[in-house]
């Protein structure tokens, strides 16, 4: 699917500031199931652009702004053609994330980390879900990712960013960004590598990933990817419950929201800003669907009814 | 005064006689009356009071200020013995900057070949995942070293730890010389002492070597303190002046464009080369903690970008972590293809589930330290330990693995002290500093440092522990400090 997003930032000082310095990570990576066609990115006040590829292969621009200025605007515009993900053929045991070359290779996916630090009773929360959907890795990272589905209300507001997880998980509502720290924290600690994807959804709704026209108005989106043993990664969303398809563009990943935010940077100056984001994707080729919602492979785990989800589509 | 089983005696042999390299400093001690000994003492606070050489002390409510503790007595080193260590600290720091450089800017070889394990270095709270691929000109990441040796029961040389972030202390060495020959001047006069003054031109020479290649054949050298209130301060001035270049705190830094400029009274000036005494987590807040009012915007961009050099690198406690350090052998045999000079001190890897059951059982014969602490901070010495610090420290083990080593104890060598009315003998270590630019340069000695009180091994002035002047005898082809400066 070929689609065009144009991601737009502005802040608006309430008094000048006399330097911003800035980094941008809204560039769409180039993987195996999708592939960059373009990227520009223009600032006002311009800037010199520094961009480079981090630790994670994200894409960063970097820029300051030296002069006063009581507005900042950062515009990217990406485009991008994506695919399904070949289907995951492996279903290893729990057993085989033992094995010492994986623990060495994926250590850093498996610790917790400001946004995912689980407590004991997430942990033994995390082991009955795993045991219910069988014995294989693949059924509990689907079952980690259909409890927390289910588990957590989208509520925007609900939370803030830098709330522990074990809050998020006792107030019961989020949003993409709580739903995929959450099962990265439960997939962690079970002993599954798992890491935060910082991306974009093109759907109408981020909570159930349908589609209405050829044009959506969102925000970025976040869901999650976890380390199969000989089966690569396994890229699910558990905002809505979706394997990850043509309509996600990932931007890149990390341990935690920390390592991938759309834009970080400081400023100096007495000037409080207000910020506007968001993100347009037109889909350029209309004739061709989204994918099926659902891969054959899951449609086992995504199995749980949907009641809850349709009255919260009624209210919005 | 005799040798004693158990620990190696600098001064004397195991037959009690004076060794020769030390027969003139204590026959020149030998002729001081008591009344002597305490003048000089006297002298000796005086100067340093005077000249406000202190070091603090943090920790309880506030920082406590302390005037140097310098021991009279000179630690003596003979040329032959120098010129092993220095091939030999050459050797180590070598290997240690390619591993840095293979980390940070290569291809990781290291760990595709699994010499080191990958995960040794992810789990590292020193490895800076934001300073990946920030080239350093000759790869000269670790440009100021500061390797702390100790001398075994049987007189080898050890190295105990590795400081490759901002080691410290070089001030201290050059003050005691300057001390030294101003308070003994006819202790020198027998020997040709190598001297240690030059420090402030070598620094700078090997910092404007790194400097970007862009940046001309006069490249404007900086050095950046986190402040007067930081423990070092007194370092950071005294190298700033050494070298004669501006010393700045973050807010006389801006970066505009990717370009670093310093705020001068002429306007602002372009700096090439930082040296700076920051650490990682305060130098840039944009990538680091964002709170850190110390460090200045922008700056690993500009890093980044080749703009201006940063020494010593970002993410150098990837190769000073001391669980790194049990592989520090390995480096020497893989980079360089030789075996290392001066060994390591017998360590045990604490996540590795037969080492760690071994450590466990005998506890209160090893030291216990956490990896990624220096200053002496955190660590447990089982023999002196009581039965409520080894349960903790056991807890703590158990806890993080990966966060502690132990090692044997090292019976530290000893040497004469001033101790209130005579000298005996006290525990030593030995600090020796390395420059690394277009080539690699061994200061000659470095900061010996003495555990002043009866029987102890811990040498840090945080902990208690003096320093002693270091004399590298030069053999006729070296140059040697006179007596009179």
């Amino acid at each position: 699917m070929r689609l065009d997003i144009s991601y737009r930032t502005k802040f608006a000082f309430d008094a000048p500031v006399r330097e911003s310095q800035n980094e941008l990570r809204a560039c769409p990576v180039s993987d195996e199931r999708q592939q960059l066609l373009d990227y520009r990115v223009s600032v006002e006040p311009s800037a010199r652009m520094l961009s480079f590829t981090d630790y994670w292969g994200t894409r960063v621009d970097h820029f300051g702004v030296t002069e006063s200025h009581a507005g900042l605007e950062v515009i990217a515009e990406a485009s991008v053609e994506t695919q399904d993900p070949p289907a995951h053929s492996a279903a290893p045991a729990m057993e085989s994330l033992g094995d010492r070359e994986f623990l060495n290779t994926h250590d850093e996916f498996l610790k917790p980390t400001r946004h995912t630090d689980w407590d004991e009773a997430m942990a033994q929360k995390a082991l009955e879900v795993a045991a219910a959907d069988g014995s294989d890795v693949v059924s509990a990272i689907t079952g980690l990712n259909e409890f927390v589905g289910g588990r957590l209300a989208y509520e925007p507001g609900a939370t803030e960013i830098g709330e522990p997880i074990t809050e998020i998980l006792a107030k019961g509502a989020g949003v993409c960004q709580d739903y995929a720290h959450l099962a990265v924290a439960l997939c962690r600690s079970i002993g599954v590598p798992a890491r935060y994807v910082s991306g974009y959804l093109f759907s109408s709704n981020e909570r159930t990933g349908s589609v209405d026209g050829d044009l959506v108005r969102v925000q970025t989106h976040a869901w999650f990817e976890a380390a199969v043993p000989g089966g690569g990664w396994l890229a699910l969303d558990p905002t809505n419950r979706l394997a990850v398809g043509r309509q996600h563009v990932k931007i890149g990943h990390g341990r935690d929201y920390d390592d991938v935010p759309p834009l970080r940077g400081v400023y100096s100056g007495p000037g409080i800003p207000e910020l506007d984001a968001s993100v347009e994707i037109r889909r350029m080729d209309p004739s061709r669907q989204p994918s099926s919602l659902m891969r054959p492979s899951l449609l086992a785990a995504v199995k749980a009814p949907r009641t809850r989800e349709q009255q919260q589509q009624q209210q919005q | 005064m005799s040798a004693s089983p158990g620990f190696f005696d600098e001064a004397v042999d195991d037959q009690g006689r004076i060794r020769d390299h030390y027969r003139p400093v204590q026959e020149w001690f030998d002729r001081l009356s008591l009344e002597q000994v305490k003048a000089l003492e006297e002298q000796r606070n005086e100067s340093f009071r005077r000249q406000g050489i202190t070091f603090t002390v943090y920790g309880g409510d506030e920082g406590t200020e302390r005037t140097w503790p310098m021991d009279l007595f000179p630690r003596v080193i003979d040329a032959e013995e120098w010129a092993t260590l220095e091939r030999g600290l050459i050797q180590r720091v070598t290997a240690l900057n390619r591993f840095l450089d293979d980390i940070y800017a290569g291809e990781q070889a290291i760990l595709h070949d699994g010499i080191v394990p990958r995960r040794l270095i992810t789990s590292c709270t020193g490895f800076e995942r934001d300073a990946m691929n920030v080239a350093v000109p000759l790869g000269a990441r670790c440009l100021v070293a500061g390797i702390d040796l100790v001398r075994d029961a049987d007189g080898g040389y050890r190295v105990l730890e590795d400081n490759l972030r901002n080691p410290s202390g070089i001030s201290y060495v050059i003050e005691n010389r300057a001390a030294m020959t101003k308070l003994l001047p006819a202790a020198f006069s027998d020997l040709a002492v190598r001297s240690v003054d030059h420090y402030g031109r070598s620094l700078l020479r090997a910092l404007r070597s790194i400097a970007p290649p862009a940046c001309g054949d006069d490249p404007t050298v900086a050095v950046l303190t986190p402040g007067i209130f930081n423990s070092a301060y007194f370092e950071h001035a005294f190298l700033a002046r050494s070298m004669g270049v501006e010393l700045v705190e973050g807010r006389d830094l801006v970066v505009d464009d990717h370009v670093v400029a310093m705020r001068t009274t002429r306007g602002l000036e372009r700096v090439d080369v930082i040296y700076r005494r920051i650490d990682d987590h305060f130098l840039d807040p944009v990538v680091f903690n964002a709170q850190s009012t110390l460090g200045v915007p922008g700056l690993m961009a500009a890093a980044r970008a080749g703009t201006v050099s940063i020494a010593n690198s970002v993410g150098n406690g990837v190769g000073d972590d001391k669980a790194v350090y049990a592989y520090v052998p390995d480096m020497i045999r893989y980079y360089l293809g030789e075996e290392p000079i001066i060994p390591n001190a017998d360590t045990y890897l604490l996540w590795e589930e037969e080492q760690r059951a071994e450590v466990l059982e005998r506890l209160d014969q090893l030291v216990v330290k956490p990896v990624a602490e220096s200053g002496g901070y955190g660590i447990v010495i089982g023999p002196q330990a009581t039965d409520a610090e080894l349960a903790e420290a056991r807890d703590k083990i158990l806890d993080d693995p990966r966060n502690w080593i132990a090692q044997e104890v090292v019976n530290l060598s000893r040497l004469p002290a001033w101790a209130g009315d005579s000298f005996a003998p006290r525990h030593i270590d030995l600090r020796p500093f390395v420059l690394c630019g277009e080539q690699v340069e061994v200061i000659p000695g470095g900061l010996t440092r003495v555990a002043l009180r009866e029987g102890s091994l811990i040498v840090n002035s945080s902990q208690g522990g003096g320093s002693k002047d270091t004399w590298v005898l030069g053999n006729s082809e070296q140059p040697a400090s006179g007596v009179q400066r």
